[in-house]
């Protein structure tokens, strides 16, 4: 069995097992770390980058995705630094302007404080965060849907876009889909963010980094969701 | 060439062959590299071959085919020994006269000779050859006296001495001391220290440990490892069972890019001569090590330059790089304890082992040692493979030894790097060729190409053309390299196609930030690098495209407009016929549509009297 | 198409786990491309599911999964060559032939391509035609060579 060791993220402690996810750790812990590709019970692939943090080692700091971070014994985390939110909203602007149609996705936007993007709108269905595919593979091992291309036109897809008969038609795929988690009505209609997150917007802008009840979250029993007798325990 | 059975062979078998080739009476030398095959080397070989079979010196003169011998712009390369005279640009047309001047006479050909720009000077031996005169050409200089076919040429110039000496007096540590003393570090570009990273990896836990080869050079204008594996496969082969002893590996890779295929299909063949020799394979030269080398073909994609996205590729799967939390020392090639270096850098292992650390030490600045190889391509008088020793100023080689700026025009800057580098302006040319000075000046070493431009580049046009080849060339696992760098390619388009705002250089620059700090692997953390430089050093560029709508240099197609000139225009009409798009409208007089102009600027390129230009 | 061939080369493969990418290469060298059914047969031979024989094949530039023309010309985008007037050579051949990067001409007699370095920088600008490397390129030149090789190809095809 792994042995139990002792990190540290945002200043409190948190005991884990050694090589576990930092992210892991500190969402068990309550503490949100944001992120998106990030799910439990599969392999971390550190696609989406919001969960970056900073390793603090002997006054270096290397930033690093805290999902692929295995913990290890003394370790120092800082999730929150101002370097970490500055480069981890800028992320947030990029994908929000990639795919604003969906409540995952603005939620996040909303988490970290973006409430804008500079960048002109696309409409995709898809962020790529490959929960579908791990999905797929590792809970119903059956590699039906998998990454295809590279660089800009990497996409998911099925081989030669026809089901395989490995596919299980247990559509999980869809299910841990964000965008398909309650699609977001506004974005694309007015210019900017969201205009229907004006509460969750306003909340994070007196309490920064404050806990926005995200539906990912929801979707995957995190801790606050929990806590605040939201949800009944897994 | 019989089998080597104990470590004494090695010797007797040199010396046979030493004899072999000191009996030779003329020697030919023939450069037949990609860049040579690409001039001609093929045609000039059939030739010469047939030639030498109708004047019957078929016995008489020994004609050797080399790799890359670096003046990559004047070949194909033609040197006769012992008359020791160099021909440069040599056609199948030239060599009965060549056979019969300079083999059967003894005489110089003059006309085929090198003329040196500078000083209207012809020159005879490839020695004087200013272009080689000022390097110091340790590793690629062999490439003249070896077939890279042949494992005897390797053997009579010393090859595989440094692996017995190895395998015979030293133990793994004290090779990764030697090395260590040698300072040594990454030649793909990060400047790791070597000696390190193979401590690290015999230090690491497991039974089985790999050594990888790096021959994956996908950066655009640079070929160094290609010119080192084609010409010269067996010093990196031996580098590697250095290695391999070192960290306690019995299995290595080379991973080339298919681009190359002749440096695949000369290390296949180096591979299976050191097997019939038995340098590969059980009990190498009667001692307890035993060591082989696949190659693995790339197929095609510049990520897999990168150690885990090269592993995964080596493993089977597509190239994407994985989180480096954990180093490929420990967990690199299935799991395993893995050394992956560079071509450059294995080919400086057996060099080290013979010479000695302090040789290799001697040489270069206080944090980088030995000598570098470079492409040096671009705007440029002389190209080709430079080889310097470390410390040497960026204008020596690009003016002393690249023999400066063509047509008298003004070089401006010299990117070095590739993608990952960055664009350093003529001002900064004393900067030495050195790990930190160039990673301070906002540009890398990296594994050494080196495009020189001059003022016909727009460096708003260089920053985007690299993005371009990054948004191709990334392998799109992550948020920031896979849609940072086409945002920042879609600011850089509104910059070039004249829609850009002093807002969005903000973006940019902000932007670039981001990408550096978040991304995955050292792809996406360089990839930024481009655009910083540039702005660093030509933000007067960026502010012409953006304030003025203008570029400078002429090169960013929608700033410019061509227009014919009524008073020159010949009326011949073959504009007409060049123009792609159909936007040269035949009236009275000749006139360009601009609606229908795409700037490409083939009509100006074929007006023989000069009537069209670029307003 | 041959199976005898494809045969061969899977039978003949090694057992790295990269040979898998090497058969790829083989097969696309033979074929020119790799269609559905090859890429379902190197699936069952090495037991990977085929969405992953799929996403290598459409990964890694040496593949492509549509036909190829009976003539490949490559254009080489490699920073010495850009700086040297690539872009241009590109526009020659896209003017000449009437397809953009990546595609084939409708009677199937060319290919055009880029790549993004073949590491021959000193002669820029490079354009290869068959495998046959051809520097220090001006539009005047390529359209020559295009030419010549389009007659060739007229009479060969008129000869069948």
């Amino acid at each position: 069995m792994a042995r139990t060791v002792t990190i540290t993220v945002d200043g409190a402690t948190i005991q884990t097992a050694e090589g576990s996810s930092v992210l892991d750790a500190a969402l068990e812990a309550g503490i949100c770390i944001p992120n998106l590709c990030h799910m439990p019970s599969v392999s971390p692939i550190g696609a989406c980058r919001v969960c970056i943090v900073e390793v603090v080692d002997d006054g270096r700091r290397k930033m690093t995705a805290s999902c692929t971070l295995g913990a290890r014994d003394g370790m120092v985390v800082e999730a929150h630094s101002e370097t970490v939110l500055r480069a981890r909203r800028h992320i947030v602007e990029l994908i929000v302007a990639e795919a604003p149609n969906s409540r995952a996705v603005q939620d996040l936007a909303a988490r970290v404080g973006v409430t804008r993007s500079r960048y002109p709108m696309r409409d995709k269905h898809c962020v790529l965060c490959g929960r579908c595919v791990r999905v797929c593979d590792e809970v119903w091992q059956s590699k039906s849907l998998g990454f295809v291309g590279r660089g800009g036109d990497r996409h998911v897809a099925l081989p030669f876009d026809k089901r395989p008969d490995l596919c299980k038609r247990c559509n999980s795929c869809v299910e841990v889909c964000p965008m398909t988690i309650t699609p977001c009505p506004g974005p694309m209609a007015v210019p900017g963010i969201c205009g229907l997150c004006e509460s969750q917007t306003s909340m994070v802008e007196n309490i920064p980094d404050t806990c926005v009840m995200c539906e990912l979250g929801r979707g995957f029993q995190c801790a606050r969701w929990q806590l605040r007798g939201l949800l009944a325990p897994a | 060439m019989s089998r080597l059975v104990e470590v004494s062979d090695l010797a007797s078998c040199r010396e046979g062959l030493t004899r072999e080739r000191s009996a030779w009476p003329i020697r030919v030398t023939l450069s037949g590299g990609t860049c040579g095959e690409a001039s001609g080397s093929t045609g000039v070989l059939k030739a010469l071959t047939t030639q030498l079979h109708k004047d019957g010196l078929a016995e008489k003169v020994h004609v050797r085919v080399t790799g890359c011998q670096g003046f990559c712009q004047e070949e194909p390369l033609l040197i006769v020994e012992p008359l020791d005279v160099l021909y440069c640009n040599v056609k199948s047309e030239d060599v009965s006269e060549i056979v019969r001047e300079s083999l059967v006479n003894g005489r110089v050909v003059e006309r085929l000779c090198f003329v040196d720009g500078a000083s209207g000077r012809t020159v005879q031996r490839p020695a004087d050859l200013p272009f080689f005169a000022k390097q110091d050409r340790e590793l690629i200089g062999h490439n003249q006296s070896i077939d890279p076919c042949d494992i005897g040429d390797y053997i009579a110039n010393g090859g595989y001495s440094a692996l017995a000496h190895v395998l015979t007096s030293m133990s793994p540590e004290a090779v990764i001391e030697e090395i260590r003393a040698s300072g040594l570090r990454g030649r793909g570009g990060g400047g790791y220290p070597t000696a390190r990273k193979w401590e690290q990896c015999r230090e690491a836990s497991g039974q089985e440990r790999y050594v990888i080869c790096n021959a994956d050079e996908g950066d655009p204008g640079a070929y160094m490892d290609r010119g080192l594996l084609e010409g010269n496969p067996h010093s990196i082969l031996e580098g590697m069972m250095i290695g391999a002893y070192a960290i306690g590996s019995n299995q290595g890779y080379v991973y080339v890019r298919n681009e190359y295929p002749l440096a695949v299909a000369h290390t296949r063949e180096a591979i299976e001569q050191a097997w019939d020799l038995g340098l590969l394979g059980e009990r190498i030269l009667g001692t307890d090590f035993s060591f082989d080398v696949k190659v693995a073909r790339g197929a095609g994609a510049f990520v897999c330059g990168e150690s885990t996205a090269l592993m995964a590729s080596l493993e089977g799967q597509v190239g994407e790089p994985r989180s480096k939390d954990i180093h490929t020392v420990e967990r690199g090639y299935l799991d395993r304890p893995t050394a992956l270096n560079n071509v450059e850098t294995w080919a400086n292992v057996p060099r080290i082992i013979s010479n000695g650390s302090a040789w290799f030490a001697g040489k270069g600045t206080d944090q980088s040692k030995g000598t570098k190889i470079f492409a040096l391509t671009g705007h440029v008088k002389n190209t080709g493979l430079v080889e310097v020793e470390m410390g040497t100023t960026l204008r020596e080689i690009i003016f002393d030894i690249g023999g400066g700026p063509q047509n008298g025009k003004q070089i401006k800057a010299v990117q070095t790097g590739g993608p990952s580098g960055g664009c350093l302006p003529a001002a900064l040319f004393a900067l030495p060729v050195d790990y930190e000075a160039l990673s301070a000046a906002g540009s890398m070493m990296g594994s050494g190409g080196m495009v020189v431009m001059d003022d016909s580049a727009c460096m708003v046009d260089v920053a985007r053309y690299f993005l371009k080849f990054l948004k191709d060339e990334s392998c799109g696992k992550c948020v920031p390299c896979r849609v940072g760098t086409d945002r920042m390619l879609e600011i850089l388009a509104d910059f070039a196609e004249g829609r850009g705002t002093m807002e969005q250089l903000d973006t940019l620059k902000d932007l670039a930030w981001a990408v550096g700090a978040g991304s995955l692997c050292a792809l996406g953390k360089t990839a930024p690098n481009p655009v910083l430089s540039t702005l660093r050093y030509f933000h007067d560029e960026y502010e012409a495209h953006i304030r003025d709508r203008r570029c400078p240099a002429g090169v960013c197609r929608a700033l410019a407009r061509y227009v014919i000139d009524p008073d020159l225009c010949a009326d011949c009409g073959q504009c007409v016929e060049a123009c792609p798009h159909g936007a040269i409208l035949e009236a009275d007089v000749y006139q360009i549509d601009q609606t229908l102009c795409e700037q490409c600027g083939l009509c100006a390129e074929t007006c023989v009297v000069g009537a069209i230009s670029r307003v | 198409m041959e199976l005898s061939n494809v045969d061969t080369i899977l039978e003949n493969r090694g057992a790295e786990p990269f040979d898998i990418i090497e058969v790829l290469q083989d097969l696309q060298g033979l074929h020119g491309y790799l269609p559905e059914e090859l890429l379902c047969r190197v699936s069952e031979s090495f037991a990977v599911p085929l969405i992953e024989v799929f996403r290598l094949a459409s990964f890694y530039r040496a593949f492509s999964l549509k036909p190829r023309g009976r003539h490949l010309v490559t254009v080489c985008l490699g920073t010495a060559c850009h700086v040297r007037g690539a872009p241009r050579m590109l526009d020659e051949v896209v003017a000449q032939l009437d397809v953009e990067p990546g595609e084939t001409t409708e009677d199937r007699a060319f290919t055009l391509e880029t790549v993004n370095c073949l590491g021959a920088c000193a002669l820029g600008p490079i354009v290869v035609i068959d495998g046959e490397y051809h520097g220090d390129m001006s539009p005047g030149k390529l359209r020559a060579l295009l030419g010549a090789v389009r007659d060739g190809d007229q009479a060969v095809v008129a000869s069948v």
